[in-house]
């Protein structure tokens, strides 16, 4: 195999990273808030589910949550997900929608702690201080606090952000094409291991773009001094 | 404290019903499996779990799935009068996928042991195997026989037929012994020089070393350690079994399955799997 022809299908391999990376991304972000917001409620059911959720899904590994998701449907209720309606006969589809749920469920529990710590960094005084200024709660959450939490937790959600596209290696225990399933396929079928080495070309590239990103907005939010 | 052993309780009631309930599963998969051959007609395909080597499953020029379990299970399927679906799977949890129903069959040089037994129906064997001793070729003058590797560091993929042979065998069950989680990374391993030694399949040795990463690599000759077959797995229960070695047996008669062997050059281990057979 070429230099050419194994970039193009690490490049097939990486193009599947990217979306279960953009994908997770998307829905685990605004998924983390709802789950921020269960674990902090005064109301006590949904506050012990939600926090018993986020505890063992920060307990278990990764790997092994998406063995989970992907054989016990199939085991235990013998109705294998590759056989669900939804997914249309498409293994690929069904594969890669397992992983997903997985990854979004997982860092949704990260980001929901993430979120926490940078909500409950704020000193209180700042809401005293807008209630005796005449402001309401949702006044002072979005115009005094909010900036000041998405500061505080930028750094912490870059690192989780780097963290996933690394992790995404792992949905290839459930065969996902992701980059690393490419490099070993390489290895199976053409005996070469050099494509293994090089994917940590793709990963270094993609988290310097990341990086960049991630510094820019830092820039963008540091007139806040604090 | 007491707060504390309530929540450690519930959890452990709420392990062992789970437990409990995957249990009673797995009972059922063996009464439900009846209906394998029915399932996979009424869905006009059988899902078979492979992983892509040469020469059972691998690709031609063109891209074309071919190999000899390929052809086999092409065969048998059209005799079936359902299509062939070929599955690419992790062949670490090949067992999860047979029981998930994720796939319908395992057929891809798959081993027959006692502990398989437990997860799998094996039809007849259609191929004998062998593991060999791979080295590197920079030993070839050291590393002549087992009794010359007592105090190498010896690798394989870990629980697989080649560690067995390790520890069944006198003088390698001396040498220190360093799982891999694959055969082809066993061998990485050893062209890596992290190991003096690997023990494989005779059919994914023969196909690999002496290529790419595996250059400078050799089969020790001489030295058939575990005489083993390859028979294709079906669910426990599963009557695919025995209609698959129905017609396994008519492909046989009919001169097919020699002609495939022929093909990829597989000629003498599947004579040695008839003879057995008798």
């Amino acid at each position: 195999m070429s230099f050419l022809e194994v970039t193009q299908w690490l490049l097939e391999g990486f193009s599947t990273t990217l979306l279960l990376f953009a994908f997770t991304l998307i829905l685990s972000l605004p998924l983390g808030l709802v789950l921020m917001f269960g674990t902090t409620t005064k109301f006590w059911p949904v506050k012990i589910l939600t926090r018993a959720f986020v505890y063992i899904i920060r307990g278990t590994p990764l790997m092994l949550q998406l063995m989970v998701v992907y054989y016990i449907p199939g085991i235990v209720f013998h109705y294998s997900v590759l056989k669900w309606p939804i997914f249309g006969g498409n293994v690929p589809l069904a594969q890669f929608c397992c992983a997903l749920f997985t990854f979004v469920m997982n860092y949704a529990c990260y980001f929901s702690e993430i979120y926490r710590g940078g909500i409950q960094s704020i000193p209180k005084g700042q809401y005293e201080a807008g209630q005796v200024l005449g402001m309401t709660k949702s006044q002072v959450f979005f115009k005094v606090i909010l900036l000041q939490v998405v500061k505080n937790i930028l750094a912490p959600v870059s690192n989780e952000t780097i963290t996933l596209v690394k992790d995404t290696a792992l949905a290839n225990i459930i065969a996902v094409t992701e980059i690393i399933f490419f490099a070993e396929r390489a290895l199976n079928l053409h005996n070469i291991i050099w494509p293994m080495f090089y994917t940590g070309v793709f990963y270094l590239g993609f988290n310097a773009l990341l990086t960049f990103i991630f510094n820019r907005l830092e820039r963008k939010l540091s007139y806040i001094r604090s | 404290m007491k707060k504390l052993f309530a929540g450690l309780t519930l959890v452990m009631v709420a392990v062992m019903m789970f437990t409990g309930c995957a249990g009673g599963a797995n009972t059922a998969t063996g009464d439900e499996a009846g209906s394998d051959l029915a399932t996979i007609k009424a869905a006009g395909q059988m899902v078979i779990g492979i992983t892509e080597y040469d020469p059972m499953n691998y690709y031609d020029e063109d891209g074309t799935l071919i190999g000899f379990d390929t052809e086999y299970a092409q065969a048998v399927c059209e005799k079936l009068g359902v299509e062939a679906k070929f599955q690419v799977i992790n062949w670490k949890t090949k067992e999860a996928e047979l029981a998930a129903g994720n796939i319908d069959a395992i057929w891809n040089g798959l081993t027959v042991t006692e502990e398989r037994k437990n997860d799998m129906d094996f039809t007849d064997p259609y191929l004998t195997n062998k593991q060999c001793i791979v080295i590197n070729k920079d030993n070839a003058s050291a590393y002549t026989s087992a009794d010359k590797m007592t105090s190498a560091i010896i690798t394989a993929e870990s629980g697989s037929a080649g560690e067995t042979a390790i520890l069944a065998d006198e003088s390698l069950a001396k040498a220190t012994f360093t799982p891999a989680d694959s055969q082809k990374n066993a061998l990485v391993a050893l062209a890596a020089g992290n190991a003096d030694a690997a023990v494989i399949d005779i059919t994914l040795a023969t196909a690999s070393v002496g290529q790419g990463t595996y250059e400078n690599l050799m089969i020790v000759e001489g030295i058939d350690l575990a005489d083993e077959q390859y028979a294709i797995g079906f669910r426990v229960g599963s009557d695919l079994t025995a209609e698959v070695n129905k017609i396994t047996d008519e492909l046989i008669e009919s001169g097919t399955m020699a002609k495939l062997a022929e093909k990829y050059e597989l000629t003498d281990r599947f004579n040695e799997a008839l003879q057995i057979a008798e």
